[in-house]
Parts: structure tokens; sequence; C-alpha cells
């Protein structure tokens, strides 16, 4: 059933090494394999040097940070745990955890079911379809500061685009970015507009793997679109739907450039998410040891979401990872 | 499957790949060879200067460093801007001191000070300075102090100072039939006025303030209280003090006018209420030096005057900049970073400088130089501003825990002008908040 999803798929094709080696294990003399040996390394060493610098060694240092206090200039101290300890008595981190939250809530289902349906739309034979999926496409490609440029001219309260729209309708003006209670949705709204494509490709990508006999014999067993699409289609999705809507979280925990890019963790903070909030205590407030702190609670939590959505896949036999 | 090999050799391996990254790393950090103990006017010397400048401010500069090495032909300036924007200065000024490659001397904002002075690397100059040919007397007694943090060493010399006056809009004041606000203008003048200009029907606002919660938000708030005769700190600068009568009589000022007369425009960004302001939209805006050129740029009709009084006190706030100088144990750069810096900062370099870019002279002596009139015609205003120099009596505070306590307060401001809460209340939990910053 699931040998012919996106997921298995993408598994077998990091697989080739598996016939590669085969030249290597010759048997040969000891001296000729520790060569052999020696020059794999040389062939791995520039990647393997470039990861130990750049994510191995950084990510050690952050750790060492987290058990310090620091403000980047003058001599750290050590404080142990000291630094998580704070984290549960941070009200101001439990509020980003609870914008965070309210934002991954919004717009990982939204995401994915809009992914769905447009590919659904798209995966079919139209004229011009190629000029659609292309117009689907292009926002994804468009930076997050020039999403958010766009998004303080379309939904300033004053001279914005959506206002403006409301006005000629004779409908409230909204506050939009400048209300507390509306801002989480407008960025919402204006990541789903890029990230949609995302979810979109995928799918249409996993839609166009599903083996066309599968259709034709529910139609001839008399299922109608509907059925065949519950009972066909959407089973074949599976793999795909837990690969986007774990993608899609951890992307979501890990919003920082919209925010930034538009309402700074503002108004009133009520848009300040994990992240912006390490950001801002490390590089605003300088306290690069408690945010430190911040990212490896933020990792363990990725780690136990990915964590558990890979078990429950292999449980439930649906082939994600 | 991968061919297996012995457990010795993947340990070779390892520790090759480990010999060669400690390398890589040793190098990155290039230890300096030992500096020279003691001054030789003769020895060929190489100085380094960030100068968090871009485009002809940078130019500028580079200019006045070629000059230099002219003066002094064993000196070799390396001169760069440092870093992509004067925000990055910092954090390229932590990595430097992290791999042992900082400048000499760098730019350097007023309210990094205190850390820069804790990380151990700057100079004392307090005795040089003291020299009469410096003149040390002649820079503004509030970028005296920010170079001076906490009092003990003097870690450079002032680069560019500021202060905030009130710049309004002149198309917008006689679009209302609002009179221009004058020198002696009260804190009740201008609110009556902000409430003229207020027009929803055409989103005219009377005054603009940010409240992102930043820094931006929270200087804009000092002169209210020092004018009502509070302070940021007690005197042993371990108590936030700003919760006093003096500062939430201020903050009610400004909760009145955002609150019920809702003359003021909140900006969430920091930025957008002085292109307002360019495009006629807001009435005014209290602002220094920087905004004039981009006023110009939108052929804004403006007219500046100090800021509004309390009781015929109209103390501003200024945001001195500095140039700090770093010690590399090396008494001939030491030397000639402090010459450098001595030279650039005196009046005659000042002028082909600050004068001549569009900043506030450092002196007071440079007011009467032809190049400054030819820039106040240039930009009007600017004299104006040079001269409320002296209404920069305090000085921000420059003490470790002054990041949170600007946090602290920012978020007390945005919230009350935003109808979240009352300012006494909101200023006693900000004060409770800066204290426990500036304990630890």
């Amino acid at each position: 059933m699931a040998s012919t999803t996106a997921g298995v798929r993408r598994r077998s094709a990091l697989l080739p090494q598996a016939h590669a080696p085969r030249a290597a294990t010759r048997p040969g003399s000891r001296k000729e394999r520790r060569r052999a040996g020696i020059q794999g390394w040389g062939f791995v060493a520039p990647a393997l040097l470039i990861v130990l610098g750049l994510s191995i060694f950084p990510a050690v240092w952050a750790f060492w940070l987290s058990l310090q206090s620091w403000d980047g200039f003058s001599t750290p101290t050590w404080v142990g745990l000291g630094n998580y300890q704070a984290m549960v008595t941070d009200a101001a981190l439990r509020d980003a955890v609870g914008h965070t939250i309210l934002y991954t809530v919004l717009f990982v289902p939204a995401s994915v079911l809009l992914g769905m349906a447009l590919a659904l739309l798209l995966n079919r034979t139209l004229p011009l379809i190629g000029v659609y999926r292309t117009a689907i496409f292009v926002p994804f490609v468009a930076s997050a500061a020039a999403t958010g440029i766009l998004t303080t001219y379309l939904f300033n309260p004053q001279f914005g685009l959506a206002n403006t729209v409301l006005r000629a309708l004779h409908l409230p003006q909204q506050g939009w970015l400048e209300d507390p209670s509306q801002a989480m949705v407008v960025i919402t709204l204006m990541s789903l507009w890029g990230q949609a494509a995302f979810t979109t490709v995928i799918y249409l990508a996993a839609l166009q793997d599903i083996p066309v006999e599968l259709l034709e014999a529910a139609r001839i067993d008399g299922a109608n679109r509907w059925q065949s699409f519950w009972h066909v289609t959407f089973p074949q999705l599976a793999p795909v739907t837990v690969f986007v809507t774990v993608w899609q979280v951890i992307g979501a925990i890990q919003l920082f450039d919209l925010v930034y890019t538009t309402t700074r963790g503002g108004p009133l903070d009520a848009t300040q998410t994990i992240v912006y909030y390490l950001w801002q205590t490390a590089f605003k407030s300088l306290e690069f040891g408690y945010a430190s702190a911040v990212a490896y609670g933020l990792f363990a939590v990725t780690l136990v979401i990915t964590g558990g959505v890979v078990l429950y896949s292999r449980r439930a036999k649906v082939e994600a990872f | 499957m991968s061919p297996q090999r012995s457990p010795r050799m993947r340990l070779a391996a390892l520790a090759a790949a480990t010999a060669a990254i400690s390398l890589t790393v040793a190098a990155c950090s290039g230890g300096s060879p030992q500096g020279a103990a003691t001054f030789d006017p003769e020895a060929q010397t190489t100085i380094t200067w960030w100068t968090g400048q871009a485009d002809q401010a940078e130019t500028i500069l580079e200019g006045l460093a070629a000059d230099f090495e002219k003066l002094h032909p064993n000196v070799k300036v390396d001169i760069s801007s440092g870093a992509p924007s004067t925000d990055e200065l910092l954090q390229k000024l932590s990595a430097g001191f992290a791999g042992g490659t900082y400048p000499d001397v760098s730019y350097a904002y007023g309210s990094w000070a205190s850390e820069l002075q804790g990380s151990k690397r700057t100079l004392d100059i307090t005795d040089q300075v003291a020299e009469p040919d410096v003149k040390w007397d002649e820079f503004p007694a509030a970028a005296r102090q920010t170079a001076q943090p906490g009092g003990g060493s003097t870690i450079g010399f002032p680069a560019v100072v500021d202060n905030l006056t009130l710049i309004y809009n002149t198309t917008v004041f006689d679009a209302a039939g609002v009179d221009y606000p004058t020198a002696d203008w009260t804190w009740d003048d201008f609110r009556e006025a902000a409430k003229k200009l207020t027009d929803p029907s055409t989103n005219t606002y009377g005054y603009g303030y940010s409240v992102s919660g930043s820094e931006e938000t929270t200087w804009q708030f000092w002169p209210h209280l020092w004018q009502n005769g509070g302070e940021i700190l007690s005197e042993d600068q371990k108590t936030a003090t700003f919760d006093s009568d003096a500062g939430v009589k201020g903050l009610t000022l400004l909760r009145d006018m955002a609150v019920d007369d809702k003359s003021i425009y909140l900006d969430q960004t920091d930025t957008k209420a002085a292109q307002l302001f360019a495009s006629d939209r807001i009435g005014m805006i209290t602002s220094g030096p920087w905004t004039l050129y981009d006023l110009q740029t939108a052929k804004t009709s403006y007219g500046v005057v100090p800021l509004p009084g309390t009781d015929g006190n109209h103390e501003s706030v200024s945001g001195p900049d500095l140039w700090v100088l770093f010690d590399h144990k090396d008494a001939n750069r030491e030397h000639w970073s402090y010459e450098l810096t001595k030279w650039l900062t005196s009046a005659e370099q000042d002028i082909r400088w600050n004068v001549a870019y569009g900043n506030l002279p450092l002196r007071t002596s440079e007011v009467q130089s032809p190049e400054f009139l030819a820039q106040v015609e240039a930009l009007p205003g600017l004299d104006v501003m040079a001269a409320n120099m002296v209404n920069s009596k305090h000085a921000r505070p420059t003490v470790k825990g002054y990041v949170q306590l600007s946090e602290a307060v920012g978020s007390a401001i945005s919230e009350v002008l935003q109808g979240q809460g009352e300012p006494a209340d909101a200023l006693t939990q900000a004060a409770a908040t800066a204290t426990d910053a500036l304990g630890g």
C-alpha cells in the first residue's frame, strides 16, 4: 500500500550508498583499506568541518552558555540550572508560549487543509494550468521581509488597503496589526499566503503518485467523487499529511521573521513568539545565557513533537519519515 | 553497510579532524604578538578603527583618517565601518572580544557604555582628558558623563551628540488654524494644540509617540520625568525611582492625550510617526537632528522649538554616542588611538566631520563657525537644536541594568498609552522589575 508514497520514495532516494560500498568492501590488504579510509575522510573532511564548525560547535557552546549568566562582554558567571529554573516562573515567556501555540493552532490546520484543497484543484487538466500553479507558488518564493512590508501596507489601520475596502463597504474599521486581539490573526493570514504554496506543492506531488488504476477501480465499483476521494485518495495522502503537519508545526513554533518585519512583538507583546522573545532576550537585553536556555527549551519541545509523531506513525504504519 | 574499520583508525581520524578544527579556531582568534611596553614615537604602528558609519559619513571619516596618516607618517589607520549597521557593531564587538580581534577605536552608542566598560578591555583616559588642551569641558555634560560610565574610568571621547526638540509641521498647523509653538510653551499649551490639530476624518493627529516599548519609547519620557523634578535612579544607582509623583504626572499627561483626547498617533514601529509627520498627517513630533535631513528630502514645511516646559524648565534628553578606545597592551597603539580621537574631536576636525555631515557640533565653540552657519541655512532648525544642548542637563544612566530598566519602562508606557492600566500602577511595577535588574 504505502510503497508508492512520496515518503517512502524519498527514503529510497537517500539509499544509493547501499550499493556504492560494494566496490570498497573488496577483500584487500590492511594497508589498502587504510588508504581507502584516509581517502574517505579526505572527502568528508570539508563537509565535516562545516558541520562541526557551524552546527555542532555553536550548539554545544549555546548549551554551555545556557548554564551561565553572560551579557556578551563581562566575565560570565556560572549559574548551573538557574536559567532553566527562571524559565518556569517567567511570565513573559509563558505569554510567548501562549502566543506561539495560538499561532500554531491557527496556522497548521489551515495551511494543511488549504494546501490539500488547492492541490486537488490544481491536479487536473485545465487550460493554463501551469500559470495557475506558478501563481500559487510565487508567494512562497517571496522573502518574509517582503511579505512583512507588504502586510504593514495592507493592514495599516489608517491608510491600509484592508480598511479602505471596509470603508467602501460601510463596515467598521479594524485595528488589524495594531489591535492586540487581531494582530496574530493577521500574521497567520499573511504566513498562510506564503506558506500554503509549500503544502500545495507537496500534495500535488503526492496526488500525482496515486496510481490511476485505483481511482478507476473505485469508479467501476460505483464510487462517486466524494467516495473516491475519501476512501481512495485521502488514505493515500496520509503519510504526506503527517509529514507536512510535522513540518508546519516545527515551522510555526519557530515563527520569527514575519513578526520581526511587521509588529516587532507588539502591540502590547501580543505577537511575541518564543523565538522572537529569545532573540530579544539575547540581542536586545544582552542576556545570552538565559536566551540560550530558552533556545534549548524550544529544542527539547521540537524534539519531543517530532519524536512523538515518528513513533506514532510507525505504530500506525503510516510511513511519513 | 559501510566498510568496517578498526576503532583505532576512527579515533585517529577523529583526532585529525579535531586538530584541524582547533588549528582553524586558533588561526581565527589570531594571538597578536606581544605589544610594546613603552611608547616609541618613531615605531611603525597600525591602529584599527570601526566607524559604525555608512555612505557619506564613512567617506568623510576615511578622508580624515588619510589626513591623520599624512600628519603622522609612521601610523597607519585601518579604517572600516566595522559592521553593516551601527546596531550590529555591538554584536561584532562582543564576537571580537571572544576571538581576540577587536579594534583600537570603535563607534558605540552611549547605551552600550557600561557593557563595554564591563568587558575590561577599554582604556582609561581620565587623566589624559584632564589636560587643558583637550578642552574636555567644551563637550556637553551629558556626553562627558556617558563617556565615564558609572563615574569610573573614561572609556573614550564623545562622537555624536543630539537632543530632543519639538518639531512642528506648519502645513498641519495652518490647516487647523492653530498658532505655532513658541519657545516658552507649557505642556498644557502642547496638549491643547494637539487636540485642536487632531481630525479623525482626515486621519490627522496632533502628536506622534512610539509605543513599540523600545528605548525610543523610554527616552522620550525622561524629559517629562526630569522637568517634574523626578530622577530615574536613586543616589546610589541601585533603586529605580522613576515611579515617583513626577513620573506619574508625566505619564498621566501622555495617557490623557492618548486615551481621552485621542490626539496621539501611537506608533508601533519607531519609524512611522516621522514618515506621517513628513507627509503632513501629524502636527508635532519630538525628535532630533537626524530627522531634519528627511524632512528636507520630503520638502516638509516645518519649524523647531525647544521642548515645552514645566514651570519654565525646558529640560530635554540627549543620546550621546562615543568613540570608545580599547586596550591591546601595546603602548604605541594606545598612544595613537588616543591621539587620533583627540584630533578627530577637536573643534577644527569636528567642523569637517559632524558639522559637514549635518550632525550637531560636538563643542560649544563651533556654533559660531561659518561652516555651521552654512549648515543651518541648509537645515533650518539645526541652530535651535545646537542651542538646546544646554537643556540636556541629565545624562541617561550608564549603569549595568539600564537595558532592562528601559525595557520595563517602555512596556509600562506602551500599555498605559494603549488604554491598559493606570500610570501609577504601571510605573510602580516597572520600577520593581528595574530595581531587580539593577541589583542583579
